[in-house]
């Protein structure tokens, strides 16, 4: 029974099937928990988190069935479901990342067919948290249909929120893959760059319509809106239970039929990038070796932006960090989700009002605002607390490589006042532009003062609560090229450690809002010293203490931020 | 006044990680100018031992010493003296080259010329000047050693603690790492290096220490624990290899 190794069986002997990739996925996840148990902990929190939108998602889509009134049924099943499909497509890119248990890059050795791969993969995907959350929110809709409809309209309404979860998973895995690819190379990143902030920015746009959207008392309006979402793939699968149910039998094997050639481009597309992504993995190409050295070691380090930095210890931490954040195409997108939400979100909330709403025949129009200072405050509030809440996992974009300032032994102050200087030479700036901007927008300079000081408060003590945050709950990121990937169960820790950051940060920043309220007119002149008062020494203070903590637990951080392998 | 230490000190060191003992009570007494050999088979707690020593992880239990100051109570005088390239370690591998020396020149809180100065020698002497403003992470993996080699370097520490110096290393890269530690030794700077390419270490060192599930098994100059044998023999005997029999995988061969 000797079978010699070169003689390769003629073919497989057991066919791999998505079985295998779902069995392989939860093996994974289950090998993470193992001994770990804050993980178990942080993953039922956040399937806690989950079924709570799950409920109160399906209570929304099923309300017009519970309440046996038809005329809001196509308006909530095309623009919830529309928004559910943009948030899948969105949301990875700018906040949480794909969850990369399986990473594609593995399998690229093993002699899969790439169909295999692709429906693997994709079925694997389906295991999670938040398709189980979005399924059963949807099927709120399914219920919606039965009531108006009867059993044949439930049927179809199940099937196309089954498609409609579908298409969420693939666009979500297509766009990030896509995006992951183009990130990935040095060449295009530019340009990636800029489609990102595009991508992102539609965001904006869409919200300030669905703000004025809620506003508008013309229901009959709208649900002729959403009838054309409904023929668009964002809600084609969500509505056509609705049109059983309303008598358009007809319409459902067609918006079926949208469904299913969009999920098909979509895997399509997909299926190209994931090819490129397992052999990107591989090899990145040898990057052409670039000559014209000038000045000596030390004049190379320091960038542009940190060329008045001394050279010193602190200078060669500022130095490399300011190098890191253009360089890393992981910190690099975070630069970027800054910019774009740090611009488009105050525009939203401060024209949210009275003033920008659809008018007439006139459509969108550019009104008075009827902004206030606290609103502007908030606003502000909003946008610091984003910008540095990116610290809060500082350590981990580091990995392994922040052993070699454990062995220089940098002690933790300098380390930590060092990264907040290097990440404000980028984000200062793009902060000064929004408050700027903000208040020329508004058509209020005289507030630029009010802006530029919320904003330099919330910052400086959002960086002080990230330091702390970024101290004692560093966790790992897996060392792929894909900005997007995360760790399995890091996903959920992620999310928590952002929120519980974000909240503290703004509970510290909640005496701007006071002062902008309380103060008056007075305010508008003291914002700006007092905000930048508040936010340098709020920094400073928080730098000094988590300094002290990190003193104590170097070794322990580089342990937690080591990729387990 | 540290002439009476030994360069580097170990008692009792132990780690356990999630249930399974890596490190199982180590002691060692690096001389001060010797040349020491960690030997031992993949798993065997080298890794752990040599981050545990230079402050990279905290033991379980015992203590570390670099020429008499303990790594875990005093580890800024500690971290002075040492010089240190991890395995399995990145380094802060989107900078050129040049620019990462500079960063650990400056780390270790050097004069921004003496920095200048001596990456120049060594990127020249580790042939790496060619590379230019290519990213270390696109260097091959001898590149990383020897870019790696050159930051514990740069800083002239007193005591040079490697995981691993001779892993992926091609013949050319290795001889140029060898005449570099030798010259580093000879000039009284005491090296301890992890390796299981019994050749090189036959080559090198004056002492070797061979670890075997997180224990010492031998310990001493190499020409005690060698005896009239070759190193490898009482490795593989010390260490308790298993030899094929020839029954299982018959199919190997035709």
């Amino acid at each position: 029974m000797a079978l010699p190794v070169t003689a390769a069986p003629a073919a497989p002997v057991r066919a791999v099937s998505a079985r295998h990739f779902v069995r392989l996925k939860l093996r994974v996840m289950g090998n993470n928990f193992r001994g770990q148990g804050w993980r178990v902990a942080l993953f039922i929190g956040g399937a806690l988190v989950g079924l709570w939108f799950a409920a109160s998602g399906f209570f929304l889509f099923a309300a017009p069935g519970l309440a046996g009134d038809d005329r809001y049924a196509m308006l909530i099943a095309a623009a919830g479901g529309g928004l559910l499909v943009l948030g899948w497509l969105l949301l990875p890119l700018v906040f949480f990342g794909v969850d990369e248990t399986l990473d594609p890059a593995r399998f690229a050795l093993l002699p899969l067919p790439r169909r295999t791969l692709v429906v693997g993969l994709f079925t694997a995907a389906l295991v999670s948290v938040p398709v189980l959350a979005v399924l059963i929110a949807t099927f709120g809709l399914v219920l919606t249909a039965w009531a108006l409809g009867g059993w044949s309209a439930g049927l179809v309404a199940a099937v196309g929120v089954v498609a409609g979860l579908l298409l969420c998973v693939a666009a979500s895995r297509a766009v990030t893959s896509a995006f992951a690819t183009m990130l990935r190379s040095r060449r295009v990143r530019d340009l990636a760059a800029v489609l990102l902030a595009v991508v992102a920015a539609l965001l904006g746009p869409l919200q300030i319509f669905g703000l004025a959207a809620l506003r508008e008392t013309d229901w009959d309006r709208l649900t002729g809106v959403a009838s054309v979402i409904g023929w668009t793939p964002f809600g084609a699968p969500w509505t056509a239970g609705i049109d059983v149910a309303q008598g358009r039998v007809w319409a459902a094997p067609l918006k079926l039929l949208i469904t299913v050639v969009a999920l098909a481009a979509l895997l399509a597309w997909w299926s190209r990038s994931l090819e490129s992504a397992m052999v990107g993995a591989a090899s990145t190409g040898r990057a052409p070796v670039r000559r014209g050295v000038t000045g000596g070691a030390v004049a190379q380090l320091f960038p542009r932006v940190a060329s008045w930095v001394r050279r010193d210890q602190f200078g060669a931490l500022v130095a490399r960090e300011a190098r890191y954040w253009w360089r890393d195409a992981r910190r690099r997108a975070n630069l970027i989700t800054i910019a774009v939400v740090g611009i488009f979100v105050p525009v939203m909330l401060n024209f949210g009002g009275a003033g920008f709403v659809a008018e007439g025949e006139q459509g969108l129009t550019l009104g008075a605002s009827d902004s206030s200072p606290v609103l502007v405050t908030l606003s502000m509030l909003f946008v610091g607390v984003l910008a540095s809440v990116t610290l809060a996992n500082q350590f981990g974009f580091d990995g392994s490589a922040y052993a070699a300032n454990v062995v220089a032994g940098v002690t933790g102050r300098v380390e930590l006042r060092a990264r907040m200087t290097a990440f404000s030479l980028y984000v200062l700036p793009m902060l000064a532009v929004v408050a700027v901007a903000l208040s020329v927008v508004l058509g209020r300079p005289g507030w630029i003062g009010l802006t530029a000081g919320s904003l330099a408060a919330t910052y400086g003590a959002g960086l002080a609560v990230n330091s702390f945050v970024s101290v004692l709950g560093a966790y790992s990121l897996p060392e792929t090229s894909n900005p997007f990937a995360m760790n399995s169960g890091a996903g959920v820790a992620k999310g928590l450690l952002t929120l519980l950051a974000m909240v503290t940060s703004a509970v510290v920043a909640v005496p701007m809002v006071v002062a902008a309220a309380l103060l008056g007119d007075a305010w508008l002149w003291l914002a700006l010293p007092v905000g930048t008062a508040y936010g340098l020494g709020a920094a400073l203070l928080g730098a000094y203490l988590a300094g002290d903590v990190l003193d104590r637990r170097q070794p322990e951080l580089l342990a937690t931020v080591t990729p387990r392998r | 006044m540290t002439g009476e230490h030994p360069a580097l000190a170990l008692r009792g060191l132990a780690k356990r990680f999630d249930g399974t003992i890596a490190v199982a009570g180590v002691d060692l007494d690096v001389p001060a100018g010797s040349f020491y050999g960690l030997l031992g088979p993949n798993g065997a707690g080298k890794t752990t031992t040599l981050s545990m020593a230079v402050g990279l992880l905290r033991p379980d239990a015992g203590s570390a010493w670099v020429l008499g100051h303990d790594v875990w109570r005093d580890p800024v005088t500690a971290k002075r003296l040492l010089g240190v390239m991890p395995d399995g370690v990145r380094l802060f591998d989107r900078l050129t080259g040049a620019e990462l020396l500079a960063y650990n020149g400056l780390l270790r809180g050097m004069d921004p010329a003496v920095v200048d100065q001596r990456s120049a020698e060594l990127l020249d002497v580790l042939a790496l000047g060619d590379a230019g403003r290519t990213l270390v992470v696109d260097y091959s993996a001898g590149m990383k050693k020897k870019i790696g080699l050159a930051c514990a370097l740069l800083h002239g520490p007193r005591v040079l603690v490697l995981d691993e110096p001779f892993e992926a290393v091609d013949p050319v890269s290795a001889a140029l790492i060898r005449d570099i530690l030798t010259r580093y030794a000879a000039g009284g700077g005491t090296v301890v290096f992890s390796s299981h390419v019994m050749e090189v270490v036959e080559r090198l060192c004056s002492h070797v220490a061979i670890l075997a599930g997180g224990i010492i098994k031998r310990v001493g100059t190499i020409d005690e624990v060698r005896g009239d044998r070759s190193l490898e023999q009482v490795f593989v005997e010390v260490v308790g290899g298993r030899t094929a029999t020839g029954e299982e995988l018959s199919w190997l061969s035709r």
